[in-house]
């Protein structure tokens, strides 16, 4: 390669780092290293530790997982397939010491465990599992109850010597319960502890391992016969733990990055096209002294592999710093330390950045080697793009959205989003663009250059339509996060009066019922117990219910998993009887009382007999009343209630539900003293967890959209950019012909005071709009205006137009007026 | 008599610039006085300093010391805003690229600069002037529409229509075919007879500052009457 061309590369670029669109092109692919790498990072360690189902994660090869207590059968199976196994039960309790309560998950587990991964505990055991009467407790749970390796924690009727502190472990099961803080209890201890009872809720696993053709053979022979409380998790298996809500989180944290991604290549674009038109004559020159095109081809190349070089190492520092922060900050909601990322991760920013440089440099970079000598010649550049160019940039602009939807690991959810965030765009654009228009005339009419405001707008209106659009969705973006976070979970928790109560008691038995009614009387605690009877529905009208309803029905939740019913003789005093009649106390009828959306979702109606299977005993009773359910009041709350003689012979569990206030809190401890088995759920600890984890992920997500802000801002500049000649040959003209500077500078001004005001106040309406779906939808809380973001959005909106274009726009010396047009000649 | 004849006078006029910390010096004591109606050539070689002598008559441009006045009144005391009122009121330019605005048709690039200075009927008085340059059935066509002879038919009517007392025209048919700018030429002249205007015209033509009352030739940082 002629040496002459990397050493120009070199200094090229540094003498053009001084314009105005290489800064952006730094900036918007700097950004988008940094964030692609803090995301890669943060989720590559986060699912590494907690969601990831590696043999290490799920602590086996394979495991079954079941929300009933699994049937003997299933482990002689196993062992008689080869493979090795061991049970673990998980279950959400209450562990205590002294007056205090902690909510934990609770797993009960026996050696060999587990059969893969290894647990870490301080002081390091020799032995598998806690011995009996002792337990590894996570270090979360020992600081809130403020005690120590060698102290002792009340677990039901027994007391447990905490042996370890447990750092790290496997099988930490899913969704919310892995990321409860853990206590890990020998199954010795399970049956004197009380704490599990028929019927309780918890989650059987039975982990195996083996080889892996014994695994893959019993993993098939296993398949046909699970049951619909039952599931199988595998590393084969390629369904990813659902519901998993850092999970989701995390996703949607990727998918919120999609927004910053696609405004740093669009920036990018805009940027190298202005510069590679500014370049032709350049290229021209360049090979009118013997150039040949591919050098000069290779000449922007490599300028832009330098740049891309450079730029990626600040990048990936960048991200890394950032992703180190957000480590630390949510160290405290973590169970355990996250693994170290792999290192492909660290290189995902920088291997995005040179995609998109290179990507969205080709096509302008192989457009210089075709401009024609002739044109130093003629003086006049060459504008447009030819059609091999345009096709270029398709072939380029579609490989780069696959790259990008690559790393967001979701593509499906990606281009969605990516569809419904350019509807939107073009959505806003249209809008804004009408508003100015409507709002310019009456302007018009009354100042000197009223007429050339009209034109600039007609003259910038497709700038205009991006501008707005990309200024719009941030700032709607911005203020949905903002608003959700700072007032969604109050709002949600204000909402509740005095009286909600903040805490669950479950898995009560029949004999305990007597005993805690009187405790609960003693103490003046208002509460109703409810019975709790788990059963299928499997009949409508006496035929089978799954023939009768429709694909979408047929997905409904309440046909894919038993229900929790309940017998009343009288309605529940916080529900509302929407139609139909509650039964007479007296009734000797089986009859039903459903909740609307059930009711609705299967298009059942007063009058339909419904069957179900309660332990493989049919039940069944006719709707006679249809239910309004608040499911947010905290108390047992049931999709169907039948009658007392339909149900009342069958056994049950008791559910209730009951508010301390903060002085009485003791209440519960003493209740979980007196009564060590039942299953004591503080809402408020649950609450508290959920509010943390919501959020941190707030906070992640407004850095995210920070950084988004930030491409937009400087994508705001590069479009700016693009029409400033053309703004400062009208400004010199108009000057010449007798305006004074400061009336063209009012112009500008009133241009983008105009464009600000309109994208703020349409960014504060469609922030209403998405902030009253989720009051309404989500929240179920009242939909309220928020009047702060109509006072505070367009003038935030004006003040970023007004300082972005000043900041471009020096202002024009009458000096330089009459220089500016004679260059034009 | 005649101070009240002069329309544009200078005196000592003197320019420099700052360029690599260096002092270039373009003209250090130009005297010039151009009488009402007169037509004035300035000619003179490239980089001589006679776009940076008209942007000074003009009021485009603030001497490093010496004086210019328009019709008595000091330019170079001015502040920028009297001098733009003084400009939109009193000078007209016409360009070699003719400078119109693009996104304008006929009839508002020449109406601009009355609605610069608020002047009632700007359209109406727009379209007269169109109709006297030949121009009457084109006053809703786009520069991109017009031919070069034809933009600067337009730029004609916009420098008249604000019925200047000095009119500048910088290389005037410096972009036109021969044949065009001798059209342009005869338009030019006409009207500036029928009008009063003093023209100041910068050119290389020699043809063409013939046809001025006064030719002044500028070199070496000297005015020198031919």
């Amino acid at each position: 390669m002629n040496p002459v061309v990397l050493k120009l590369a070199q200094r090229q670029l540094w003498a053009q780092l001084r314009t105005v669109e290489w800064r952006a092109l730094v900036l918007a692919t700097w950004l988008a290293i940094t964030l692609t790498t803090f995301l890669a990072l943060l989720s590559d360690r986060l699912e590494q530790g907690l969601l990831r189902e590696s043999a290490s994660v799920l602590g086996a090869d394979l495991v079954l997982r079941s929300s009933r207590p699994l049937d003997d059968q299933r482990t002689v199976d196993a062992q008689q397939a080869g493979l090795n196994t061991t049970t673990v039960i998980q279950f959400p309790t209450m562990v205590g010491a002294e007056d205090n309560l902690v909510l934990s998950s609770a797993r009960i587990v026996s050696a060999p465990y587990p059969l893969r991964g290894e647990i870490v505990t301080e002081p390091a055991q020799q032995t598998d599992v806690p011995s009996p009467g002792q337990a590894w407790v996570e270090p979360r749970i020992l600081e809130q109850l403020q005690v120590n390796v060698g102290d002792r924690i009340q677990f039901g009727y027994v007391d447990l010597e905490v042996s370890a502190r447990l750092l790290t472990s496997p099988d930490r099961g899913s969704g919310f319960r892995s990321l409860s803080p853990h206590v890990l209890v020998n199954q010795q201890d399970l049956e004197a502890s009380g704490v599990l009872a028929p019927g309780s809720r918890a989650e059987f696993r039975l982990l195996m391992s083996g080889e892996p053709d014994q695994i893959a053979a019993f993993e098939k022979q296993l398949q046909p016969s699970l049951q619909q409380h039952e599931r199988i998790l595998s590393l084969t298996s390629d369904q990813p733990v659902t519901g998993n809500a850092l999970g989701n989180g995390m996703s949607y944290l990727r998918l919120s990055a999609l927004t910053a991604l696609l405004l740093s290549a669009l920036t990018i674009m805009l940027a190298l096209r202005r510069f590679s038109n500014g370049q032709q004559t350049r290229s021209a020159l360049l090979m009118s002294l013997g150039l040949q095109p591919r050098e000069v081809i290779r000449l922007y190349l490599w300028q832009l592999v330098i740049a891309a070089a450079i730029i990626s190492a600040v990048g990936t520092a960048c991200g890394i710093l950032f992703e180190r922060i957000a480590d630390y900050w949510i160290a405290d909601l973590l169970p355990q330390a996250l693994p170290q990322a792999h290192w492909w991760s660290y290189l995902s920013g920088a291997g995005l950045g040179f995609a998109m440089l290179i990507l969205l440099g080709l096509p302008p970079t192989l457009e210089q080697a075709r401009v024609p000598v002739a044109q130093l010649l003629r003086g006049e550049e060459l504008n447009g793009q030819t059609g091999s160019g345009r096709s270029l940039y398709a072939i380029s602009l579609a490989l780069l959205g696959a790259t990008i939807l690559l790393f967001l690991q979701a593509p499906l959810a990606a281009f969605l989003l990516l569809l419904a965030l350019a509807l939107c765009g073009v959505l806003f654009g249209w809008v804004a663009q009408q508003l100015l228009h409507w709002l310019a005339r009456p302007l018009a009419a009354h100042m000197t250059l009223g007429r050339l405001l009209k034109i600039r707008l007609s003259q910038q209106r497709r700038w205009h339509r991006l501008q707005s659009a990309v200024v719009v969705l941030l700032l709607t973006l911005l203020s949905v996060v903002w608003v959700s976070r700072q007032d969604l979970i109050e709002e949600w928790q204000a909402q509740f009066p005095e009286d909600v109560p903040n805490y669950f008691v479950i898995n009560i038995q029949d004999w305990q019922k007597p005993g805690l009614d009187e405790f609960l009387e003693q103490r003046q605690i208002e509460t109703e117990l409810y019975p709790m009877i788990r059963g299928r529905l499997t009949e409508l009208n006496d035929a089978p219910i799954r023939p009768q309803l429709n694909e979408e029905q047929l997905q409904d939740n309440s046909l894919r998993r038993e229900l929790n019913l309940t017998w009343r003789d009288t309605m529940p005093g916080h529900n509302q009887l929407l139609s139909g009649q509650w039964w007479d106390e007296n009734s000797t009828e089986p009859e039903i009382s459903i909740e609307r959306d059930m009711l609705e979702d299967l298009g059942l109606k007063l009058g339909d007999k419904l069957g179900f299977d309660v332990g493989g005993q049919p039940v069944s009773g006719t709707i006679t009343s249809i239910r309004e359910v608040q499911w947010e009041s905290f108390r047992p709350n049931f999709y169907v209630i039948f009658s007392r003689a339909a149900l009342e012979n069958y056994p049950a569990t008791w559910i209730t539900s009951f508010k301390l206030a903060d002085d009485e809190r003791v209440a519960a401890t003493d209740l979980l003293r007196e009564f060590p088995s039942l299953t004591l759920i503080d809402i408020d600890q649950l609450l508290e967890q959920l509010a943390g984890w919501l959020e941190r992920l707030a906070d992640s997500s407004a850095m995210v959209l920070g950084l988004t802000l930030a491409c937009g801002l400087i994508l705001i500049a590069v479009t700016l950019l693009q029409a400033l000649e053309q703004r400062r040959f009208e400004a010199a003209l108009l000057q010449t012909l007798g305006s004074t500077s400061r009336q063209t500078q009012r112009l500008d001004l009133l241009e983008f005071a105009l464009l600000g005001a309109v994208c703020g106040a349409l960014a504060a309406a469609s922030a209403e709009l998405i902030l009253a779906a989720l009051h309404q939808n989500l929240l179920r809380v009242d939909v309220r205006l928020h009047p702060e973001l109509w006072l505070s959005l367009p003038p935030l909106a004006v003040l970023l137009f007004v300082g972005i274009g000043f900041a471009l726009r020096s202002p024009l010396r009458i000096e330089q007026c009459y220089h500016i047009l004679r260059s034009k000649n | 008599m005649k101070a009240q004849n002069t329309v544009l006078e200078t005196q000592n006029l003197a320019k420099s610039f700052r360029s690599a910390g260096r002092e270039f010096e373009l003209f250090k004591s130009l005297n010039l006085s151009v009488k009402a109606g007169e037509t004035v050539a300035i000619v003179g070689k490239s980089g001589a300093g006679k776009s940076t002598l008209l942007s000074l008559l003009a009021g485009l441009d603030v001497p490093t010391s010496g004086s210019i006045s328009l019709d008595g009144q000091r330019l170079d005391t001015l502040d920028d805003a009297t001098r733009a009122k003084l400009r939109s009121e009193q000078i007209a330019f016409i360009f070699q690229s003719f400078h119109l605005l693009p996104e304008l048709d006929a009839q508002a690039n020449v109406a601009l600069p009355l609605e610069i200075r608020n002047e009632p009927n700007a359209m109406h008085k727009a379209a007269e002037w169109l109709t006297k340059v030949g121009l009457g059935e084109r006053l809703d066509h786009t520069p991109a529409q017009l031919s070069g002879g034809e933009q600067q038919r337009v730029a004609i009517a916009r420098a008249f229509a604000g019925e200047p007392k000095v009119l500048f025209a910088d290389e005037p048919t410096g972009n036109l075919d021969e044949e065009t700018g001798n059209q342009i030429v005869e338009q030019l002249f006409a009207f500036n007879e029928q009008q009063g205007t003093t023209l100041i015209l910068i050119t290389h033509d020699p043809e063409l500052a013939a046809r001025c009352q006064r030719r002044i030739l500028l070199a070496n940082g000297t005015l020198e009457e031919r």
